[in-house]
């Protein structure tokens, strides 16, 4: 029972945020498991408060999330487990789960249940109980199913799992100390959770206890994991499980031998495959314990409210344009909110590089500050204000229920392409930012639609390539200006397509990965989780990506400013050599000079472009620095612009065709150094960057080149 | 050799879950696939002699929703192929 004073006492006792407990003390390790819409997230919150560690699990890239609490003097380390539907050996949340739990073993694991659901439930929850560690349940959404008139019988259920379990409701902290207080007694054995695995029926136990005889007979083997979970594994032919046997076990070969033999029997006895057979029994039992203790409202209580918002959200003819029109809202609300605040923080740190200019004496370390430093940390923070409020738009369709509903809609038009229905909000978000566009593909769950993606949002015309591009459009086809602006941002659409389409008939093929999923019944957001989620995403942008994009930042200023020019006679810098053209950038663009010109680059064009790495927007600002624009004045973007634009027209030695051999370039060759950085953040290795560096220059090099040449041919130079 | 048998009795009733219309309910018999497909199916509820209810389908006919088990779920109509069901009334 929770009486208010109770909870209150307990709550001042609860200390939140305590970093490590002092050696020798003792702590309880509790994990938190459950399917995905189960409510884990507000658990976890409600339980152990802001103060979360977020990192990876070891050697992968699944998000680990943990917190250590104190509770009554005790520490108390929460660590959150992937929401998975099953323990299967198919996606790595689920092998990262199941050997957390075998590995580490924790004191005890709490379930999160929805209790609206229980049969879908329970189904993970037998599996954990399986690994060999006490489990309590935790019955969360009472109030839903309150609600719907479904009511469970915790006790009776409690009884025949053997598991304690607590009714809670995440979002109101209803139930969360009793939770925690059983939790904590379970781990200290002073309340019995039971390790009893399910009773599997007859044939399927006398099988599993046979192969138990035999895998006992490695002691060493028998001490590490639970012997039931091992042999149910080993009959469901569980390829994770068959690995351990034969790295781990003494008699690997009569073990698989006989495993095999069992298989087979229970094939024949059953007439259906024994992965089958397994999960069947685990429903079946589940539904002889719900039956005893879960009742239903009589029938059907009307059309429910998430039914009637599909009825107009998925919609067969509605349902594309009004995904079309969240998105745009989405993206409306990320860019223009986010951009002025974008350039208010860019200003800011203009000023201060002015200010500094003005106060510290000329020379290298001043440079250094102003160039490097201030300048890199500046693009790092201009970001911010767009992936705060891209989250806050990511995690309303997440916690809604509507991002599964958008994957519906989408998918047909995706799936010719080899991609997920889900892959489409990567791509909008990138046409604005590709570096938060890259961070959004974390919608997608599986790992190969996920990179294919990730490798190919970048192809999009962002907020940074469309000035450059606006800028050539201008001075080279004035004419049909706004009609061929719009024909190359849909040129980089086409582009990610076919080249999604092409990794993944070469480099990512195989088989497709199931499109099976629940669309969860539509739930009102916590602004609670909604800003957690915002904070944990931006600080983590700034503590990963941030660090790469300042070092790239200055060895970018570094390889533009140096070797500094000879001084002339008078001790002055000679002014008419920019210094640029007598930088390491320089030397490079005048080398690969030769090369590029196939694609009718001169030199200047190259450097331009070597600076384009760096971000794209300077790619227009390097043109005025070698066109001798003068510095004062390009503090006045648009005038830099105006200028160069200008300059370009003018200059004889370019042609619209090359132009146009530029522009393609520009859109498909090496994403800008932020990109990069979070490209290498969100797969792990820094191969990804490379392989996308590597292929996109080919690609555009490949093109710009096959452009200019034939155009040539056919007299268009 | 049992289990054969019956299969082929009931063959006119057994239909592929792909070929249902929206609105048709059905009670499944088989799951033609293997591999992480299957069990996918298998943890999300698709097990023999389930009932379920086809719901609506997107715009180019493809996915299609169903409810089972109580619970929305998706499916590609490629994915739908691979179940035997029996059309319900």
């Amino acid at each position: 029972m929770n009486i208010p004073g109770d909870q209150m006492q307990r709550r001042m006792r609860r200390r939140f945020g305590r970093r490590k407990p002092a050696p020798g003390q003792n702590i309880i390790r509790i994990a938190l498991a459950g399917n995905p819409n189960s409510g884990k997230t507000s658990i976890f919150n409600a339980l152990t408060g802001q103060r979360q560690h977020i990192g990876n699990y070891p050697g992968v890239t699944v998000e680990k999330k943990s917190a250590i609490i104190s509770v009554d003097e005790k520490h108390v380390e929460f660590i959150d487990l992937p929401g998975t539907y099953s323990l299967s050996a198919y996606s790595l949340e689920e092998v990262v789960s199941r050997d957390f739990v075998l590995h580490e073993k924790p004191d005890v694991i709490i379930d999160i249940l929805d209790s609206t659901n229980l049969e879908r439930h329970l189904y993970l929850l037998l599996q954990f109980q399986e690994l060999g560690v006490p489990i309590v349940g935790a019955l969360n959404m009472t109030d839903e199913a309150n609600a719907k008139g479904i009511k469970i019988d915790s006790d009776v259920l409690g009884s025949i799992l053997g598991i304690p379990f607590v009714k809670t409701v995440g979002s109101t902290g209803f139930g969360i100390d009793r939770l925690l207080d059983i939790a904590i007694k379970v781990a200290e054995k002073q309340i019995e959770s039971n390790r009893r695995h399910l009773n599997y029926g007859k044939r399927v136990e006398l099988a599993h206890n046979a192969l138990i005889e035999t895998l006992i007979m490695d002691d060493s083997f028998e001490s590490r994991y639970s012997m039931h979970w091992i042999a149910i594994k080993l009959l469901e032919k569980d390829r994770d499980a068959i690995e351990k046997i034969k790295k781990e076990h003494h008699l690997s070969d009569l073990v698989l031998q006989v495993a095999g033999e069992l298989q087979k029997r229970l094939e024949k006895q059953f007439a259906e495959d024994c992965e089958v057979i397994i999960g069947e029994q685990r429903y079946a039992y589940i539904h002889g314990a719900i039956k005893e203790t879960v009742s239903l409202p009589g029938h059907s209580t009307g059309i429910d409210f998430t039914e009637k918002i599909d009825r107009i959200v998925l919609n067969r003819f509605l349902g594309v344009p009004i995904f079309l029109g969240i998105m745009f809202v989405i993206y409306q609300l990320t860019f223009s909110f986010g951009n002025p605040l974008a350039d208010g923080i860019s200003i800011f740190f203009t000023r201060m590089s002015l200010f500094l200019t003005r106060v510290l004496p000329d020379g290298p370390l001043q440079e250094l500050l102003t160039n490097g430093i201030i300048n890199g940390v500046g693009g790092v923070l201009t970001f911010l204000p767009i992936i705060l409020l891209l989250f806050l738009g990511l995690s309303f369709l997440e916690d809604t229920g509507y991002m599964a509903r958008a994957a519906f809609v989408m998918d047909k038009f995706f799936h010719v392409f080899g991609m997920h229905g889900r892959s489409f909000i990567p791509f909008m978000i990138s046409t604005g930012c590709a570096v938060p566009g890259i961070m959004s593909a974390r919608v997608l769950a599986n790992r190969k639609d996920r990179i294919v993606t990730i490798m190919v949002s970048p192809l999009m015309m962002c907020g940074a390539k469309a000035p450059v591009i606006a800028m050539l459009v201008a001075a080279f086809f004035p004419d049909n200006a706004t009609l061929i602006f719009w024909n190359i941002w849909l040129f980089g659409w086409v582009t990610a397509f076919l080249i999604a389409l092409i990794f993944r008939k070469t480099l990512f093929k195989g088989e497709q990965t199931p499109f099976v999923m629940e669309l969860p019944p539509y739930r009102r957001p916590l602004l609670k989780s909604v800003i957690l989620h915002m904070w944990e995403k931006s600080s983590e942008y700034i503590k990963k990506a941030g660090t790469v994009i300042l070092a790239a930042s200055i060895i970018i200023w570094f390889l533009l400013s140096y070797p500094k020019p000879p001084l002339a006679n008078n001790g002055f810098y000679n002014n008419n050599i920019p210094s640029v053209e007598y930088s390491f950038a320089g030397r490079m663009g005048k080398g690969l000079e030769p090369v590029i010109n196939w694609a009718g680059f001169d030199w200047k064009i190259g450097v331009s472009l070597i600076a384009g790495v760096a971000a794209k927007e300077v790619i227009i600002s390097t043109m005025g620095i070698l066109y001798g624009i003068d510095e004062d004045i390009s503090a006045q973007q648009s005038h830099v612009d105006f200028m160069v634009k200008d300059k370009l027209k003018n200059d004889p030695a370019y042609s619209p065709l090359m132009a146009l051999a530029l522009m393609i370039f520009i859109m498909v060759y090496i994403p800008c150094l932020a990109t990069l950085a979070m490209v290498k953040k969100e797969l792990g290795s820094w191969k990804w960057p490379f392989l996308q560096a590597g292929y996109t220059l080919l690609v555009a090099f490949i093109m710009a080149v096959g452009i200019f040449q034939l155009g040539s041919l056919l007299g268009f130079g | 050799m049992d289990f054969n048998l019956k299969t082929k009795q009931s063959d006119d009733r057994v239909k592929l879950l792909s070929e249902l219309e929206t609105g048709g309910r059905f009670k499944i018999i088989k799951i033609n696939a293997g591999g992480e497909i299957r069990r996918r199916l298998l943890d999300i509820g698709f097990i023999k002699n389930q009932e379920g209810k086809i719901i609506r389908e997107a715009l180019l006919r493809d996915p299609i929703e169903l409810e089972i088990k109580g619970t929305m779920v998706s499916l590609r109509r490629s994915e739908a192929r691979l179940i035997n069901v029996v059309e319900q009334d």
